[in-house]
């Protein structure tokens, strides 16, 4: 292993998180050097450990692509803190780490006795952070969600698709995969500077509403400041037109394919009009400004249509990224993992895990250009470092961490 | 007690693409100086616009992501303005900015450059495709991102147009990763003296966010489509997704094993409308003991169990369907996450600003803004650092509302400036 320059080498996290927005921030804390332990039980894991994607057919908790995603380069150690000597041991990785991390229920945090107060009272430097759906004050404290559900509180679905559609959601659950992970990386960070300033730990209290809201602030802003009110319009924008998604004729020989075509100014317009062979639109009153384009939408969108439906998404694309309009085709996760861009700046990660065997991993969401996030090492097995953690870092003796084994307190 | 960043100087030379960044750092306590071009920023003309302000001071895309910010108008096209810049670069811990290559080399700002200036200096550099790779420079925005992501092949109804996702995705998950990267830079830079670039493509961003979408084309071979709700196949799972009520919509995902699952449901339909046929049987113990979707999609590909199956579980979403029904989405969400159903009214965007969680601990902020003659209201920070709370001192600023200020304070004789047209 190449010597370590990565910007958090030496931090030491203890992850009790789960499912998307809590293993995903610890993730890239994890790329940034940190030694992340996770601690998992045998007896309820990790729901991303059980679902799709998996190998047809396997069952294993080692092989889901979704958890294995989100926890690359971490340590997994297996104790049932339900036990009194499991709780203990818990509370011994509270006093190793200088961060705790939680996007548990409160309830289920109260049940794992890892509250904020339990937590600070057995190290009082630590930063920890909570992150349950709705924060740890006010009358909705304990209720309960994933991303999807967040979607719907938020905004995120009543914004979302077409007005002739029910709110249906975006089709995943979208919070959890970078607004709350994001979020919650960057406010470790801070409460991180603070600590290393002032050697005093903190309470992060971060409600996932809070978190979605604030990445979503736009229309309520709006609807609090003038009274404006958004609405499910598909793509359209006020400040821009056309600006939508057209089918194309094919694209790499695929029908019903679409194209993401954006004229943000008007400069972006005349292009866009000149590249389609339409010089006429731009004498057009119908068109001649945002506001008329805007009070002539549907008719434009049908215009842009008709052009983009008789043309390939190649040559759509090449004539308008040659006319300098913004325009890229609706890609799929498939032609993601082999696209010539992604492949000339290495994106994707493949890591071999000993039961998942080679894949793909995401890579970072930002890069550093003097201490480079790397991804060290595959997801965890479950358990897969119980008897390293447990000797290295709570100096338990082997014949000890057998007998905990077989007493079902360790996996 | 100081903010995180109260010893920290941003210069944000984003466009749009980057003004979440600044602005999540100003909430950190960073003194955060917007360079704009001398008809300022585009999005201060983006429609919405807030009634009655002047034209450039009134779009409020431009007020919610550039408070907390000072504004210093310079003609970067002028090499007055640029030397002016580099000044500021000069007295900066932070550059954010969101040239494309070709425009950064064109300003003589590439990420060498300005590090010559200032050695110790962190550059974010935010862009749709990064620095580097065959489509660098390319045309792109919020949504032409969010579609060469995947996202928008995976939002929408089945066979349907793709969807993009609301308020400008691609923009905040962009910002978002810059400012996690700038805070990984200053934490090595506080260590060592070292500043460095951060990079950040903001198709690079939103990847992750296809959710199994990569996993599943990874290990299967197969793509996931946009389903609108439903299930594969265009199935619709009893107590999964959006439900009609008597006031709107909720959505419900109830049928796995979290919180009280589907039995958690059943026992709220009992509370609130007494016992009916998903309390007595024949469905009463298929709907406490068997309503998991998982294990049902599987189900219903034996086609030995499937018809009886499909039939037991239209009975259900039926009733499902209708009890919904009846009821507001409101008084289902309350009481149905009161027995830990997981039940979600769909706000709408008035709905989020009178919540009544949010307004309990007191999350929006109102901030008096004289340029706009009264008081705005803004949302609260993400988080909630319990020692060194977030901070929003000041509202959007005026266009160039700062120039001679931040010029005076960085040494640059402002008057030569603002008379020779380099800055106003």
């Amino acid at each position: 292993m190449t010597d370590d320059r990565r910007p958090l080498r030496g931090l030491r996290v203890l992850d009790a998180t789960w499912f998307g927005a809590g293993p995903i921030a610890l993730r890239t804390i994890a790329n940034l050097g940190a030694n992340v332990v996770r601690v998992e039980t045998q007896r309820r894991p990790d729901g991303l450990r059980t679902v799709a994607p998996r190998p047809i057919g396997n069952p294993s908790l080692n092989v889901g692509g979704f958890y294995n995603n989100f926890n690359a380069e971490k340590r997994s150690v297996a104790i049932d803190l339900a036990k009194p000597e499991g709780r203990e041991l818990g509370l011994r990785l509270v006093q190793w780490a200088d961060v705790f991390m939680t996007n548990m229920t409160n309830r289920a945090v109260r049940q794992v006795g890892l509250t904020w107060d339990e937590v600070q009272a057995a190290n009082p430097g630590i930063i920890g952070l909570y992150e349950p759906m709705q924060g740890l004050t006010g009358p909705h404290t304990e209720f309960i969600g994933f991303g999807a559900v967040l979607s719907a509180i938020t905004g995120l679905n009543y914004l979302s698709g077409h007005e002739s559609e029910p709110p249906n959601g975006v089709g995943t659950n979208y919070p959890d995969y970078v607004v709350n992970p994001g979020h919650g990386v960057i406010a470790i960070l801070a409460a991180l500077r603070h600590k290393r300033r002032t050697g005093e730990g903190q309470l992060i209290d971060m409600s996932q509403l809070e978190s979605t809201v604030a990445a979503l602030s736009g229309p309520v802003f709006a609807w609090d400041n003038a009274g404006v009110e958004y609405r499910r319009e598909g793509n359209r924008v006020p400040y821009a037109a056309p600006h939508g998604a057209y089918r194309v004729a094919s694209y790499s020989g695929e029908a019903n394919r679409w194209v993401a075509i954006a004229c943000i100014s008007e400069d972006h317009w005349q292009a866009a009009a000149t590249a389609m062979g339409h010089l006429e639109w731009l004498a057009d009153g119908r068109f001649e400004s945002l506001e008329a384009r805007k009070a002539h939408e549907d008719e434009l969108d049908h215009e842009v249509g008709e052009w983009a439906a008789s043309h390939t998404g190649e040559q759509v694309t090449g004539a308008l990224r040659a006319a300098g309009v913004p325009a890229g085709m609706v890609l799929k996760a498939s032609e993601l993992l082999n696209d010539d861009h992604l492949e000339a700046r290495s994106y994707y990660a493949y890591l071999d895990h000993a039961e998942a065997g080679r894949r793909a991993y995401d890579g970072p969401g930002f890069r550093l250009s003097e201490t480079p996030h790397e991804v060290r090492a595959a997801a965890p097995l479950l358990g897969e470092h119980t008897f390293e953690v447990a000797t290295e870092i709570l100096g338990l003796e082997p014949d000890e961490v057998g007998r905990l084994i077989a007493e079902e307190v360790l996996y | 007690m100081s903010a995180v960043l109260s010893d920290i100087r941003v210069i944000d030379a984003t466009d749009v693409i980057g003004h979440y960044a600044g602005y999540l750092l100003a909430d950190l306590g960073a003194d955060v100086i917007k360079v704009e071009p001398l008809d300022g920023d585009p999005t201060r003309r983006w429609l919405p616009a807030l009634p009655d302000a002047p034209e450039s001071e009134a779009g409020l895309q431009f007020l919610l992501l550039n408070a907390n910010k000072r504004s210093v108008a310079l003609d970067l096209d002028d090499p007055s303005g640029r030397a002016a810049f580099l000044r500021l670069v000069k007295s900066a811990d932070i550059v954010l900015e969101s040239w494309s290559p070709a425009r950064a080399s064109e300003l003589g700002f590439a990420p060498a450059e300005l590090r010559e200036v200032n050695p110790g200096l962190i550059h974010a550099s935010i862009t749709e495709w990064g620095l580097s790779g065959p489509l660098a420079g390319v045309p792109s925005s919020d949504m032409v991102a969010v579609a060469q992501a995947g996202l928008m092949h995976l939002n929408g109804v089945l066979n349907g147009p793709p969807r993009n996702l609301p308020d400008h995705q691609g923009y905040r998950c962009a910002s978002i990763n810059a400012a996690a990267g700038v805070m990984a830079a200053l934490l090595h830079r506080d260590e060592t003296g070292i500043g460095q670039l951060v990079e950040v493509s903001m198709q690079e961003a939103l990847l992750i966010a296809q959710e199994t979408a990569m996993q599943q084309a990874d290990i299967l071979g197969t793509d996931r489509e946009r389903l609108g709700g439903l299930r594969p196949g265009g199935f619709k799972m009893p107590g999964l997704g959006i439900y009609e009520t008597a006031d709107g919509f909720i959505f419900a995902m109830c049928s796995g094993n979290a919180g009280s699952g589907f039995p958690g449901l059943v026992d709220l339909i009992e509370e609130m409308e007494g016992r009916g046929p998903l309390q007595e049987e024949p469905l009463a113990t298929f709907a406490r003991n068997e309503m998991n979707a998982g294990q049902l999609m599987e189900r219903i590909q034996d086609p030995e169990q499937a018809p009886q199956l499909l039939e037991t579980l239209a009975r259900i979403d039926t009733l499902v369907t209708e009890f919904f029904r009846r009821h507001s989405k409101t008084v289902l969400y309350e009481r149905g996450q009161q027995r830990r159903v997981l039940l979600g009214a769909v706000n709408a965007p008035p709905e989020v600003s009178a919540d009544e969680q949010l307004r309990a601990r007191d999350w929006f902020r109102d901030v008096f803004d004289p340029t706009r003659g009264r008081t705005l209201r803004y949302p609260g920070p993400p988080w909630m650092l319990e020692r060194t709370p977030a901070h929003l001192g000041r509202p959007a600023p005026r266009l160039g509302e700062h120039t001679r200020e931040v010029l005076e304070e960085a040494g640059v004789p402002a008057d030569e400036l603002l008379a020779g047209g380099g800055a106003q």
